[in-house]
């Protein structure tokens, strides 16, 4: 009888360890890292500790970025649109450019999308911090001055790396993307996964 | 008899699956066209984008003339700056953009402004434009004069 239940134990504890082992290979591993940063309606809000408990999509992007910026931000929506209405999914967006892009304007960006309420955060936070998450999740950024001449106010563009991560809901990386090339399916798709 | 039959049928159903899987491939984006006339836009379409801030406009040009011609400029009221631009892809997956002194349209060809590639660059937009709004666009061809747009706002 002993030996029935520590075998109804062992095979248990075997499926489980196999179904935990099925998901999705995590890539990096955040829970340790905290960022202080600031949300478009100015609140203070710390990633990834904040978002723990819910899967995150992250896309980064800056705001005088017309194009590939563009399509992360809307390609984060469309995911968000083709999820169920009670997923807790948080879909967030930080900027690389915090000097240009302050909560205001980011708050405006956000309107203009359609994305100024929940489950959509656009992050902001003080040069030396959003440096360092940069670095943190590998998104590389260099100013080029191309239309610096162009105009009395301060205009620079960006290149940048192209990129949303997908983050489980115990702040692991699980998938890293081209942030505006991929299809909304393939995030639907590996969003199930988790 | 029988055999001619089943090659027949083999046949038609190969015909019919390379049609349908081409059905599904996006156009060369020179692709070859025979109907039309003149310089015609079609799928035109921007991006929201907050005052002060970017935007972009997307669409198809075909040269339905019979001669080659050339994309010079744009102009709109609803941005301070609009310039042909075309992002790119760098070393290390990353993506940059680059103004573009022109675009040539081969006479009876297609060429595309879309994401990621080329497309009309709205610098310092004079106004909020949201999905469901438009502005006018106009697009200054070398040959071909002025083509003036409405261009829809969307996601």
């Amino acid at each position: 009888m002993k030996f029935r239940y520590l075998f109804f134990i062992f095979i248990t504890l075997l499926i489980s360890t196999l179904l935990i082992s099925c998901g999705p290979d995590r890539l990096d591993d955040y829970s340790g890292d905290s960022y202080e940063l600031v949300n478009q309606n100015g609140e203070t809000v710390v990633f990834p500790d904040d978002f723990e408990g819910n899967p995150v999509f992250v896309g980064f992007i800056y705001t005088h970025c017309p194009d590939i910026c563009s399509f992360i931000t809307s390609n984060l929506k469309k995911v968000h649109d083709e999820l169920d209405s009670d997923d807790d999914t948080q879909f967030i967006l930080i900027t690389f450019d915090p000097e240009r892009d302050t909560p205001d304007v980011l708050k405006s960006y956000a309107s203009a999308f359609d994305m100024d309420t929940e489950p959509y955060h656009f992050l902001t936070g003080d040069t030396e911090t959003i440096d360092e998450l940069m670095r943190r999740v590998n998104v590389r950024t260099n100013i080029t001055d191309e239309l610096a001449e162009k105009s009395d106010q301060d205009i620079y563009f960006i290149n940048h790396s192209d990129k949303i991560l997908l983050i489980d809901s115990r702040s692991r990386l699980v998938f890293d993307y081209g942030g505006s090339m991929t299809p909304v399916e393939i995030f639907i798709e590996d969003h199930q996964k988790l | 008899m029988k055999n001619i039959s089943l090659f027949a049928t083999l046949l038609f159903a190969l015909l019919f699956a390379a049609t349908a899987c081409s059905s599904d491939e996006r156009p060369d984006s020179s692709q070859q066209m025979v109907d039309g006339d003149g310089i015609e836009i079609e799928g035109a379409w921007a991006r929201p984008g907050s005052e002060g801030r970017m935007s972009a406009a997307y669409f198809l040009i075909t040269n339905f003339t019979d001669e080659d011609d050339r994309l010079l400029s744009a102009e709109s009221d609803v941005a301070q700056n609009v310039e042909i631009h075309e992002s790119y892809e760098q070393e290390n997956d990353m993506v940059g953009m680059r103004e573009l002194e022109s675009v040539d349209i081969p006479v009876q060809s297609t060429i595309r402004l879309e994401q990621g590639g080329m497309h009309i660059m709205l610098i310092q937009l004079t106004r909020s434009i949201s999905d469901g709004d438009s502005f006018e666009l106009t697009l200054n061809f070398e040959n071909y004069g002025e083509v003036v747009l409405d261009i829809p706002v969307r996601l």
